[in-house]
């Protein structure tokens, strides 16, 4: 489709554009105080785009701009995801005490951009749009996780991010530098047929160039070999942040992963039936599959030795994109499904989990375990849901984090028994992860008082968290209508 | 099937033994014998003079994004004004948005006082810098 048609399908992406315009001119107007006001902007222009794409609903896939980015309903599906989380983030931001003694109308603004970046990110079918996104994403969570000014541990968290970032970029473009000279193109879909005609010529190269780059895709994921600057990003930034980075750039790079293995590695009749084939002779999938193994294994044991809770969280956030990357390698429209259901119930729980972190953080300026104890004495209901959230995100029935892992596992299962050690890792997984979460109900329940909360206010972000809080909870026993969305959405962009 | 490697690998290794070779011979060959105004860091011309390790003005950082900015838009007029009579007021209407994109940006360093060079002990320092004229040790809202 032309330049100028193509705009009809990016109505959403616009309406962002022109709402982080007007926020740069607006917050130019406003004293430091009033700055804060710039989220109220920022949200009635998501809100507003959230609106256009869910009115407008699903599409048929179509190839917009001469065929760099694709317009289908997977796509549509991830955005709807991202804009949720980042009006969330918003909406919890206004309460951060953190971020409450100096100017933020650049962090709404950033945090809006960071929205249009995943926006291109989820829907890009051109090598150089996935770099483009990729970096739009990147360079505005560096500024966001360092924007505390004057707390060395969010500038440390910034530093650490840009050193790794501009690293695992600079080795991504260099594995897209080798799938260009092997084929000659930068689409997916001239790639794929450009390696097609290669016959297995060149399979040393194109597995070079796989393994370079998935440093960068596994980078957004926090996958394993590339996970070294999630703790310390997500403990440094500010917590309204690292709730948001570990939700929606996540989702938004299982969801390039997806579409990029789907379309350049998978074989014909993608997602149409139940089987991708692959014709490559490269062996990618074992290569995703051990990484996905290793991943959760890696992020649970070191989180079993935590000693703040948002490291743990941290680590169990490089867990989840382990159980969400088990899926993956075992090619059916099934596992696809799978990721997609739990990075809706991922969204809720770790959202919701972080949240009370936050709350906690606010009223003590620590979040250690120490702080979790008698919790569930001073404050009944918010131990009550910080327990359920620990449920979920162990998988413990019935919470949505069950029915989430089920799916999963249920895919894996499927493919067949060359894939069941896959599953019994998994398994054992969710019962490593089981003791750290459940050592914070316990620390909440059944240690003497130490926490200095005298009351949790009863506003804001509270009301937030029982927000999340009710969906783990109904999702959990009745998850039909998020699985009628899914089932709706499993429609991808293929030429 | 990776035999064409074969010479990149030949290639590779006759590539080291020559460079090898080259520097042993003019070890070999060369008379060496250094002084103190040889092996200065400009043989000829100034004195160096301390490290190249020194903190400079960050002024200097914003200065150069701006005008990397604005380079950058030059680029992209160039080949908008060649095709300009073929595409018509559709391009001039597209270009138009591009610029005005581009002033945003102009406009918040203007407002953020990075475009004022001499401001630090001003009473009318905008922006940014406006705490120094209140407060020379504030370290707030900046």
């Amino acid at each position: 489709m032309t330049n100028l048609t193509s705009l009809n399908y990016l109505q959403p992406e616009l309406i962002l554009t022109a709402t982080i315009l007007l926020m740069i001119v607006v917050d130019l107007f406003y004293s430091a105080k009033k700055s804060r006001r710039i989220g109220l902007w920022a949200l009635a222009g998501l809100v507003l785009a959230f609106i256009y794409i869910t009115v407008s609903g699903f599409n048929i896939p179509t190839a917009l701009f001469l065929g760099s980015i694709s317009s289908d309903p997977f796509g549509i599906f991830f955005k709807v995801l991202i804009l949720l989380a980042t009006i969330m983030t918003i909406l919890v931001s206004f309460s951060e005490r953190d971020l409450s003694n100096q100017r933020v109308g650049e962090y709404y603004i950033l945090l809006v951009i960071v929205t249009l970046g995943l926006f291109f990110m989820v829907s890009a079918t051109d090598l150089i749009m996935v770099y483009l996104s990729i970096e739009v994403v990147s360079i505005m969570s560096f500024v966001l996780a360092g924007y505390l000014r004057g707390n060395r541990r969010s500038s440390e968290a910034s530093l650490k991010y840009v050193i790794y970032g501009a690293f695992s970029s600079g080795i991504m473009l260099f594995g897209l530098s080798i799938l260009f000279g092997l084929t000659g193109s930068t689409n997916f879909f001239d790639i794929r047929t450009g390696l097609m005609e290669l016959q297995n010529g060149a399979d040393l190269a194109l597995m070079l160039s796989t393994v370079l780059i998935f440093a960068g895709l596994g980078y957004k994921i926090s996958a394993v070999p590339f996970h070294y600057w999630t703790p310390d990003v997500y403990e440094g930034a500010p917590t309204s942040i690292t709730a948001f980075l570990s939700v929606a750039p996540k989702a938004a790079g299982m969801a390039l992963i997806i579409r990029f293995f789907n379309s350049i590695l998978g074989g014909e009749g993608v997602f149409t039936e139940l089987e991708w084939g692959t014709f490559s002779a490269i062996p990618w999938t074992q290569l995703l599959a051990v990484l996905a193994a290793v991943t959760m294994t890696v992020g649970n044991l070191i989180a079993l030795r935590q000693t703040s809770v948002k490291r743990m969280l941290a680590y169990s956030s490089i867990a989840h994109a382990g159980y969400m990357m088990m899926a993956l390698p075992v090619l059916s429209q099934q596992g696809v499904y799978g990721i997609m259901i739990y990075a809706v119930f991922y969204l809720l729980m770790n959202l919701g989990a972080f949240y009370v972190v936050m709350i906690i953080a606010n009223a003590t300026g620590q979040e250690d375990y120490d702080q979790f104890r008698g919790l569930g004495h001073k404050a009944p209901l918010l131990a009550i849901l910080m327990t359920l959230f620990m449920f979920s995100l162990t998988g413990i029935p019935p919470t949505a984090g069950f029915i989430g892992k089920f799916y999963l596992f249920a895919a894996v299962i499927k493919a067949g028994p060359s894939f069941y050690w896959l599953a019994i890792i998994g398994a054992l997984n969710s019962v490593i992860s089981l003791y750290y979460y459940m050592y914070v109900v316990k620390t909440m329940f059944f240690t003497q008082e130490k926490t200095s909360i005298t009351q949790i206010e009863f506003k804001g972000i509270s009301i937030l968290v029982i927000v999340l809080a009710i969906p783990t909870l109904i999702f959990g026993i009745y998850w039909t209508p998020i699985a009628d969305i899914v089932h709706k959405s499993l429609a991808i962009f293929i030429r | 099937m990776y035999l064409e490697f074969g010479t990149v690998l030949a290639f590779t290794i006759l590539g080291i033994i020559l460079l090898m070779v080259a520097l042993w011979l003019q070890k070999l060959l060369a008379p060496s014998n250094p002084s103190k105004l040889k092996q200065s860091t400009y043989e000829c011309g100034e004195e160096p003079e301390g490290s190249a390790w020194v903190q400079f003005n960050i002024r200097f950082y914003i200065i150069a994004l701006v005008f990397l900015i604005f380079d950058v838009e030059v680029v992209f007029l160039f080949p908008w004004a060649v095709v300009f009579r073929e595409l018509g007021w559709l391009a001039m209407v597209e270009m138009g948005i591009f610029l005005v994109i581009l002033l945003v940006g102009l406009a918040y360093v203007w407002r953020k006082g990075d475009l004022d060079w001499v401001k630090l002990n001003m009473k009318n320092a905008r922006g940014r810098y406006r705490r120094f004229a209140e407060d020379p040790n504030s370290n707030k809202n900046f």
